[in-house]
């Protein structure tokens, strides 16, 4: 037995492979997953990760600015009077991996393939609107009853929305000036693809004879799902789903080949591995998971947590909100109990009453929550936009936890009624989710000490059913929240405050005629400052009528080992920043 | 016992159809939007869930989504894995091999271990070994996986960096991933190990076992306990029965007597023990296989089920009842080896 033992350790020692990856690779170890790398299917960070460095945009992002473009697969942009026609001039010399010439073709085929697929699950929708004036495909715009003829009407408009004078010259032909387009055209989705190779391995073959068949297709088991040929600076080696994605330099990449040589994008669901994967430099970074982490991850040798104390102004983009649901439904619904003001439910239309809404607005405790959930790295915003936002105002009042304004506004809600006979409300939130579980019970705790008549049900849901309870409007409060597709203030805005077009503002019936005009003023309005004027009105008045609490914003950090150079973050990056801009 | 084996695999078809008409039905229980929430990953596609339900076809009634996948399978078309990223039926191709690897590395310890210490403890009723025994497999049984595992990969990763989570290192998966690519290495089985040494690459055939020693010792733990007791008390009651004592009357010599006559009959029970415990291993070991980055079937179909993955979800429940059939006939046929008495005529 002993002699076995012996020769076990033995054999252990003879196989350690001590860790730290070699100076020309990069290895991030993750959770979750790749979804596809078809450009015109991927809306999860991962496959944007992996996207934004094998292909490229027309004009990408200058550095870490999420405002300011710099020429990428284009060396210029121009845009006409009325913002209706984006010309842009292509660079020349350009090679796909796969050896193909990149000309206008390619962005032509790129943006039709996308408009004409247009998946409801993809991130089209938000392309197709400037090019079609809709954000559905061509078979949900167009319904059931479409004849042959509305078709072919259809494919026109597709067929024209990109020309191409000469090879290096693409036009864009808008349905309507929108001043998000360049943003919009940094999402991945816009991404050339090389058109010759995609045709020849089974992609829509870009004519009208074809193109009805490919409406709404599903990307995902088609070739272009798990191959790629862009020319970005890094191309696909392999792509192994829910283990990892390997990828090598492009040699041949027209900005110069990268310093990293080798990338390794590995999943590994566990966060005690990965932590002791970047302890032990086996991984370059990590994502974290966990903000209760951090302490196991900082101080240990070799590694640096970005932004920690906010030192390197790193600022989120992301939003969350409690949403009050004004427009509750009223039949057979469990979360409102009596369906009456009488203390044991409340009223369909509970949260008409901007009483209400603001007396919860001043019963959170963002302070607290910032320091427990956000261990004390975040900070308060007044409007459902990032401060780092064109038409952020830092002028505009925000709530702060004020438990006698609270109880003021309460005791106005419902003419006294709500004071008087007290509630019983439900605050749900999908399970798993410890941040919004957290909000719930904080603001649980604070409405019920105002009032002992108020009894607050924190109600955890799991993902499936709460989306089904959520479109059935049968939530009474519930945390959401949002991060951008496009750098531009509109997809905030109106997701959150347009009560007819905005996603949120539908669901939660929350619908001010003043304020749709400003944020549909705002969302075509192409004079930067007069936009700004607009977005601060609406929040100014988004303060007096108070549809949601706004959540605090998580200071965004990174993690990496600390030989890594060249780190930055670019909110509007899945992967923060490009791996060709690093080196070890 | 070919009419016996032929009669159980009769019974596969029958299970198809119980299995997945099963499932489909239980899907029913939910809405076409909980249906849709599958497909809902980021809160910028919650406006599009109408669109979601129509392309996907979640509104049709139960029959008819049952025959549209009943004919596609028909055709071999299993349907696309959205938790796997794959088709299903390649989802399963790729890690089945790699749960194979796992439970038959973790098998031999279980069962080996178990044995040895259950006939160890019960032979030596009540001296030190039984009751190092004891202790062991009360340990072992009430020992949770999670704790172990993360104890494991805190010392022999963290501390001693030794072993490294995942099925291969960070630099193997580099090379291996670039010599598939480029044709250099080919993967015959899909089995690591058995395509490791045919490539002739006996660096990655090594690393690939030391990455499934941590998941083999977690499992080993746990599951030779359950061995360890049901032998030792399986043995202890076969020493007292008369065939035993006539044995003994007899002359024979007590390693004789131990082996052949009580350790034969005792092993019954532990057959069909280790019959479960390697359907049980063959289906996936949820917990190892998330902590240990292991890429088997476990952690797939937990996925899967959790996240309404339709396709998935019904193949993999197949696939679970063709191993469970199979596997308990594996078991019946052996009861017939080690049994003399049990004929299946």
């Amino acid at each position: 037995m002993k002699r076995v033992l012996i020769l076990v350790a033995v054999a252990a020692f003879a196989m350690v492979a001590f860790g730290q990856s070699a100076k020309d690779t990069f290895v991030w170890q993750t959770f979750g997953g790749v979804d596809t790398l078809d450009p015109a299917m991927a809306y999860d960070t991962s496959s944007g990760t992996i996207l934004e460095n094998v292909y490229e945009p027309l004009m990408g992002y200058k550095g870490d600015s999420a405002s300011e473009y710099a020429p990428r697969l284009a060396t210029g942009v121009t845009v006409s009077q009325d913002g209706k026609t984006v010309t842009y001039t292509l660079r020349k010399g350009v090679k796909f991996q796969s050896g193909n010439d990149f000309t206008c073709k390619d962005v032509a085929y790129t943006i039709k393939r996308d408009l004409v697929t247009n998946n409801p699950a993809s991130a089209i929708w938000f392309l197709a609107q400037p090019f079609t004036g809709s954000a559905a495909n061509a078979s949900d715009a167009l319904g059931k009853d479409a004849t042959d003829a509305d078709y072919a009407k259809y494919w026109k408009m597709i067929d024209g929305a990109v020309t191409c004078p000469d090879d290096y010259t693409a036009v864009m032909h808008l349905h309507a000036a929108d001043p998000a387009f360049l943003a919009k055209m940094a999402f991945p989705a816009a991404y050339p693809i090389d058109s010759k190779w995609a045709i020849a391995n089974g992609a829509w073959d870009g004519t009208e004879a074809t193109w009805r068949k490919y409406i709404g297709q599903d990307g995902h088991n088609t070739y272009l799902n798990d191959h790629a040929s862009g020319t970005g600076a890094y191309q696909l080696v392999s792509w192994t789903p829910g283990q990892r994605v390997v990828l090598k330099a492009n040699e041949n990449y027209w900005g110069g080949a990268p310093a990293i040589k080798n990338v390794l994008y590995q999943i590994v669901d566990d966060q005690n591995a990965r932590i002791l994967a970047l302890k032990n430099g086996d991984a370059d970074r990590i994502s974290l998971g966990s903000l209760s982490a951090l302490s196991q991850v900082e101080g240990l040798p070799g590694v640096k947590v970005y932004n920690r104390n906010g030192d390197l102004g790193w600022t989120s983009v992301t939003v969350g909100a409690v949403s009050m649901n004004e427009k509750i439904k009223a039949d057979n619904n469990p979360s409102i109990g009596s369906g009456k003001l009488d203390g044991k439910g409340i009223p369909p239309d509970f949260f008409t009453d901007v009483h209400v809404r603001k007396c919860f607005n001043y019963a959170f405790d963002y302070q607290a929550y910032i320091k427990q959930v956000l261990l004390g790295m975040g900070n308060t915003i007044n409007f459902l936009l990032p401060p780092s936002f064109l038409g952020y105002d830092k002028n505009v009042p925000e709530y702060t936890f004020d438990l006698e304004k609270a109880a003021a506004e309460c005791k106005l809600a419902w003419n006294g009624q709500l004071w008087s006979n007290g509630m019983k409300l439900v605050i749900s939130y999908n399970t798993g989710n410890l941040q919004r579980q957290t909000v719930a019970d904080i603001l649980k705790s604070n409405l019920e000490y105002l009032n002992p008549k108020f009894n607050v049900e924190v109600r955890g849901i799991a993902w499936p059913d709460f989306l089904a309870a959520q479109r059935a409007k049968e939530l009474p409060v519930y945390i959401s929240g949002w991060a951008p597709d496009y750098a531009d203030p509109d997809n905030y805005v109106t997701t959150y405050y347009d009560g007819e077009n905005g996603y949120y503002a539908a669901y939660e019936g929350f619908n001010n005629a003043q304020m749709n005009q400003i944020v549909r003023q705002a969302a075509t309005e192409t004079n930067p400052e007069a936009r700004k004027l607009l977005y601060s009105q609406a929040a100014h008045l988004a303060y007096d009528l108070a549809p949601y609490i706004n959540l605090p914003q998580q200071r965004p950090m990174m993690e990496l080992r600390s030989d890594v150079q060249g780190v930055y973050l670019n909110p509007m990056y899945s992967g923060q920043f490009l791996w060709k801009d690093i080196s070890k | 016992m070919f009419t016996f084996i032929i009669r159980r695999l009769l019974f596969l078809p029958v299970v198809f159809v119980g299995v997945t008409l099963g499932i489909v039905l239980l899907m029913q229980l939910l809405s076409p939007t909980q249906r849709a929430a599958s497909y809902v990953t980021s809160p910028q596609q919650l406006a599009n869930v109408e669109a979601i339900i129509k392309r996907y076809h979640l509104a049709d009634p139960w029959y008819v989504q049952y025959w549209t996948w009943l004919r596609e399978a028909a055709k071999g078309n299993f349907g696309y894995s959205k938790v796997a990223k794959m088709p299903v039926l390649k989802a399963i191709g790729e890690r089945f091999p790699s749960t194979v690897e796992l439970a038959l590395a973790a098998l031999l310890p279980i069962v080996g271990v178990g044995i040895w210490f259950g006939t160890a403890a019960a032979l030596n009723r009540d001296k030190l070994i039984d009751q190092v025994t004891r202790v062991m497999s009360i340990v072992g049984w009430s020992l949770p996986t999670f704790v172990l595992g993360i104890w494991l990969l805190v010392i022999f990763y963290g501390a001693l960096n030794w072993f490294t989570p995942g099925q291969i290192t960070g630099k193997h998966a580099i090379e291996l991933a670039n010599e598939i690519a480029n044709g250099t290495f080919h993967r015959y089985t899909h089995f690591l190990t058995i395509d490791s040494l045919l490539n002739g690459r006996f660096d990655i055939f090594l690393d690939d076992l030391k990455h499934l020693v941590l998941p083999v010792i977690t499992l080993a733990a746990v599951s030779s306990a359950q061995i360890m007791r049901v032998m030792r008390s399986s043995l202890l009651d076969a020493l007292g029965q008369d065939y035993v004592r006539t044995a003994r009357s007899k002359g024979l010599a007590e390693v004789v007597v131990n082996n052949k006559h009580a350790r034969k009959n005792a092993l019954i029970p532990v057959l069909t023990l280790s019959g479960f415990t390697i359907i049980g291993l063959l289906g996936g070991v949820v917990i190892t296989e998330t902590i240990f980055n292991y890429p088997g079937m476990g952690s797939f179909i937990a996925n899967a089920a959790t996240q309404l993955d339709y396709s998935s979800v019904l193949a993999g429940a197949v696939f679970i009842a063709i191993i469970v059939v199979l596997a308990n006939l594996v078991v019946d046929v052996l009861y017939g080896l080690v049994d003399p008495r049990i004929r299946y005529n």
